[in-house]
Formats: C-alpha cells, sequence, structure tokens
C-alpha cells in the first residue's frame, strides 16, 4: 500500500511539473501550447538516452532541459509573431512529428520498443527506496512552485500577463510581445523536459506511444479544472487529474464486462467531456477567480 | 513512370485532405476558430459511410449517408458547443473543439471497438491510360470529391446564404447591421462543413481502412492545407490540399513512408516564416 502510494504521488508530481509548465505558458501568458508531450518526450528521451551512455542523472536531467528548451525556440521564432491559434496548430504538428521521429529512428531511440533499462533516478529497492524517490520529485516541483511564483511576481511577469490580456497595448509601450513570448515558450518547454526526464529516470522504460497528443490535453484538463493561471490550480487539477486516472484503472477491473480498450475509449472520452463542460461552464476552472475568458 | 503513380495516389490524397481543410477554411474564416474536431468528423464519415456501403453497395447512397450523418453530428456540435461559447476567444473554441473531437472519437471506439474495418469493394479491372495503371474506384472517388467541391462552390459562390456565409467572413459587423441573421448563417457553415468531412471520410475510408484516429492522423495535413492555401480562401484551400497530398506521395522515395507527415508540417512551417496569409489568403487574418 505505502508502494502504491508513493508510485502514485510520483506520477502526480510529474504532472504537476507539466501543469505548472502549462500555467507559465497558458495561465500566466496566454500561449496556446498543444505539444507539451513533444517536450516532455525530448526531454524524456535525452535524459534516458545520456544516462544509458553513463552520464550521471543529475547531469543528464539538467541535459534534457537544455535540449527541450532548445529544441522549443525555432518554434516560437515560425509562429508567436502570428495570431494564437496558429501557434497552437503549430505545436500539436510538432508534438506529431517528435513522436514519428522517435518511432522512425531506431538508430537512436530504438524505434517502437524504445529504450530499457534506463538508471533510476535513486538507486535502491523496496519502500525506502520509493520514498526518497518521492523526496526528490517533492523538492524539484517545490523548486518549480518557487520560480513560477517569483515570474509571475516579477516584472517579466507583469509584462507576460499584459500580454494575454491585452497584447496590442504592450507593443503600444514599446515592447515586442513575441520576445517575451519567445522566453516563456523556452522556459516553460524545459520545465516540461525536465519532468519528461524525470519520468523516464522513474519508470526507467520509454516507447513512443507513451507520448502521445491524449497525454498533453490531460495537462490541459488538469490546468482548466484547477483553475488557469494559479499555480493552486494546476496543483488541485492534478490531484483530479490523477483520482480520474487511477479511479478508471479501478473501475475497469471492477466493471468486467468493459474492455480494457472499451476503457480507454471512455478515458479519452471522459477528457473531452470535461474541456467541453469546463470550457462551456467553468472556464476559470475549480481555484479560479482569474478573470473571466 | 513510379513517379506517375505516385502522383495520382497524390490526387487523390490531396482531394481528401482538400476537402477536409475545406471544412477548416470556412470554420476558420466565418466562425473564426481552427476546427480541431474537423478530423473525427471526417472518422465520423468514414463509418457511416462504411455501415451504408454494405448495406446497399451503392456509392451514391453511402456518399449521401455520410453527409447526412456528419452534417447533423455537425449541426449537433454547433448547437450544443460552440453556439454557447460565441463571443469568447478562439482559445476557448479551439479547447472546446479538441473535447468534442475526443468525444467523437470515444463514441466510435465504444460503439464499433479499435479494429480496423474496411469498405468491401469488388475488386475491378483497372483502366491502362498511357501505361499507368487506374482503378475505376478512384476515378469515381475523384468524380465524387469533384461533384462535392462543385456543390459547395456552388453554395458559396451562387446562392444567397452563400452570399451572407461570405459577407460575415469578411466583417461580421457589417454583415449584421446589413441584416444578415447570425444563426442562420451558422447553421448553414456546419452543415456545409460536415458535409464536406463526410466525404473526405469516405474517400480516406474506401482509399485505406476506417479506424477511430484515421481522421486525428488527417489533421495536421489539413490544417497545414489550410495555412497554406490562406486561411478563409476556399479555392487555397482545395489548390494547397492536392499540392501537399502531391508532394507527399512524391517525398516518399526520398524520406520514407513515416516522414509523409512531416513533409505537411515543413511547409506549414515554412509559410508561416515567409508568406503567413498563405497563396490566397489576407494579410490583416494573420496577425
Amino acid at each position: 500500500m505505502d508502494a502504491y502510494l508513493a508510485a502514485i504521488v510520483s506520477v502526480m508530481l510529474i504532472y504537476v511539473l507539466l501543469a505548472l509548465g502549462l500555467t507559465l505558458q497558458y495561465g500566466l501568458t496566454g500561449l496556446i501550447n498543444f505539444g507539451m508531450v513533444g517536450f516532455f518526450a525530448i526531454g524524456a528521451y535525452t535524459s534516458a538516452l545520456l544516462a544509458l551512455h553513463g552520464v550521471p542523472v543529475v547531469l543528464s536531467v539538467a541535459a534534457a532541459a537544455v535540449v527541450a528548451g532548445i529544441s522549443a525556440w525555432p518554434i516560437g521564432l515560425a509562429s508567436l509573431r502570428l495570431r494564437d491559434d496558429y501557434f497552437a496548430i503549430v505545436t500539436l504538428g510538432f508534438a506529431e512529428i517528435v513522436r514519428l521521429t522517435l518511432t522512425s529512428e531506431k538508430w537512436l531511440t530504438n524505434g517502437v520498443q524504445g529504450l530499457s533499462r534506463i538508471p533510476p533516478i535513486y538507486e535502491g529497492t523496496g519502500t525506502a527506496a520509493a520514498f526518497v524517490i518521492v523526496a526528490i520529485l517533492l523538492a524539484v516541483t517545490v523548486a518549480a512552485i518557487f520560480l513560477i511564483h517569483r515570474v509571475a511576481h516579477s516584472p517579466f511577469g507583469r509584462i507576460i500577463a499584459a500580454i494575454r490580456d491585452n497584447e496590442e497595448a504592450v507593443q503600444a509601450i514599446g515592447k515586442d510581445p513575441a520576445r517575451f513570448k519567445i522566453q516563456v515558450l523556452v522556459v516553460g518547454s524545459a520545465l516540461a523536459g525536465i519532468a519528461g526526464a524525470l519520468y523516464a529516470h522513474y519508470v526507467t522504460y520509454i516507447v513512443p506511444e507513451q507520448f502521445v497528443a491524449l497525454a498533453t490535453f490531460y495537462v490541459w484538463m488538469a490546468v482548466i479544472m484547477g483553475g488557469v493561471g494559479r499555480v493552486s490550480g494546476a496543483v488541485v487539477g492534478t490531484a483530479i487529474l490523477m483520482f480520474f486516472l487511477e479511479g478508471s484503472r479501478f473501475l475497469g477491473d471492477f466493471l468486467p464486462w468493459i474492455s480494457s480498450v472499451q476503457m480507454a475509449s471512455i478515458r479519452i472520452g471522459v477528457v473531452g467531456l470535461a474541456l467541453v463542460l469546463f470550457t462551456i461552464y467553468r472556464p476559470q476552472g475549480l481555484m479560479g477567480d482569474f478573470t473571466k475568458r | 513512370m513510379s513517379y506517375l503513380v505516385l502522383v495520382q495516389n497524390g490526387i487523390a490524397q490531396g482531394l481528401i485532405i482538400g476537402l477536409a481543410a475545406l471544412s477548416i477554411t470556412l470554420v476558420f474564416g466565418i466562425a473564426r476558430f481552427p476546427n480541431a474536431a474537423a478530423g473525427d468528423m471526417l472518422t465520423f464519415g468514414g463509418y457511416a459511410g462504411l455501415f451504408a456501403f454494405s448495406a446497399t453497395h451503392s456509392l451514391l447512397a453511402t456518399g449521401l449517408a455520410a453527409i447526412a450523418a456528419t452534417a447533423l453530428l455537425s449541426l449537433l456540435m454547433y448547437y450544443a458547443v460552440f453556439r454557447r461559447l460565441a463571443g469568447r476567444s478562439a482559445v476557448s473554441l479551439l479547447v472546446a473543439s479538441i473535447g468534442v473531437a475526443f468525444m467523437i472519437r470515444a463514441v466510435l471506439g465504444v460503439s464499433f471497438g479499435h479494429g480496423q474495418l474496411v469498405y468491401e469493394i469488388e475488386l475491378t479491372r483497372p483502366y491502362i491510360v498511357g501505361g499507368v495503371r487506374v482503378s475505376p474506384l478512384d476515378l469515381k472517388l475523384a468524380l465524387i470529391a469533384f461533384v462535392t467541391l462543385a456543390a459547395a462552390f456552388g453554395v458559396l459562390y451562387m446562392t444567397s446564404i452563400g452570399r451572407q456565409m461570405r459577407a460575415v467572413a469578411d466583417n461580421s459587423d457589417l454583415a449584421r447591421v446589413s441584416g444578415i441573421r447570425p444563426q442562420r448563417v451558422m447553421a448553414s457553415l456546419w452543415l456545409l462543413a460536415g458535409a464536406l468531412t463526410a466525404i473526405a471520410g469516405v474517400m480516406l475510408g474506401m482509399k485505406t481502412i476506417v479506424a477511430p484516429e484515421i481522421g486525428w492522423e488527417i489533421l495536421l495535413p489539413a490544417f497545414a492545407a489550410a495555412i497554406f492555401g490562406g486561411i478563409g480562401s476556399p479555392i487555397g484551400a482545395v489548390a494547397a490540399g492536392l499540392i501537399l497530398g502531391v508532394a507527399q506521395e512524391l517525398s516518399t522515395p526520398l524520406v520514407g513512408f513515416t516522414y509523409k507527415i512531416a513533409v505537411s508540417f515543413a511547409v506549414m512551417c515554412a509559410v508561416l516564416v515567409f508568406r503567413p496569409r498563405g497563396l490566397f489568403g489576407k494579410a490583416e487574418a494573420v496577425r
């Protein structure tokens, strides 16, 4: 039971990191990143490959952040000077291309078989090791929360909030919104890269199928349910998401006449329904009093 | 010789992409958001057509049944979701359209499973035209695509409701003060958008397979074509769809089968960097 709890908390903390990245990008700045899972995948594969070639995990995770951040930069250059929804389409496409590349470039990624025996975050077995891993993930998450909080309350944070609320006004006072947006995109993607790296070292086995677009929208569901633009919202929303994901697994065991394939479809449908209902009836999320959209 | 075969496949693929892109560009131009549910509407049309085809074995009945079912679904989407979000930012509508897309896929997945279904079409002897084998089915599908496109352009450019749609796309406030009823325009828009994706779905299902994910995989090339052609430009969407379809097929000897979609993505990024308004779009629409 302790091990199960530790496992749930570990996965939840990794999702919280992703949700924080999206909170920075969408909640605070208004960037519609539909390719979160692409940067997550880049982080996972970068760190896993480096660690498999003998690089210490601390360094490989840092490298994952750098590579994911850098890979976001051209995406921003290509699309952040245009309408917001173009950026959404480009990031959505980017994540699909990342997954295609991971599947096809077998010399690097081992294709659909994926990478196994990735060095874990912390060597050791049993409950004690599981709790050490939770502590490490928690430390990273708290650091990220602190970072986002500091960013939100800095002069930089006021400018990105202004971009979200009225981009023309920011241009009128002589700031270049695209520059700030690209910076936010890079930082948020680096955070997703760290989340991916930690995920790879946590599960120690990754395949391209883990990085489908649905994962991006799990994070969106968490952020939208929790409350857009609030750090507490990212945490609460992720908790609800985990409850839903784990709950649907238990329900699958409990209702034997529903096959696991049908359960996967039902899960997709519930994510869709949540996105629709929250956008229509509670755009500010559960935690939010954030300016209504 | 083999290139001619690729071009021929590319045209078939391009017509599918073009029909989907036309649906996307109309919604983008008139309702003003990128409809991410277009792919799954297409899948829905593929399934509807499949059942009509196994019941009747008539292409005409298949097309009409798919159009009727998907246009109804599309209208339902408008009344249940998108109409309630009128006046909200494009982001809200975009996120909601993703939600709708997932719901359609979930219903199809639960109802018909994740297995691949196929249209049971009798094999026919291909015509040989200038050394290239052309199957009668491909010709019929191309004919259906052209008839659908002609009908869509007829509605847009030769009827009153089409003129009203284009007026709303041009300037929705001006359209409203000139007495155009937005509700009617929107309902017609969604019926048309649904009909176009339905035919794309039937064509895709007949050329390949029917499975819950087929539409999602065509969504990216369709978005790319809508942007390449210029958002809101119907002729641009179709032309860009054909260009991308042929380019994707011609690229397969160079980059391999899996990277076909990457060609569309690369073209889309290049268009966004160098000519964001696309082939036929208006410059002010993209900023």
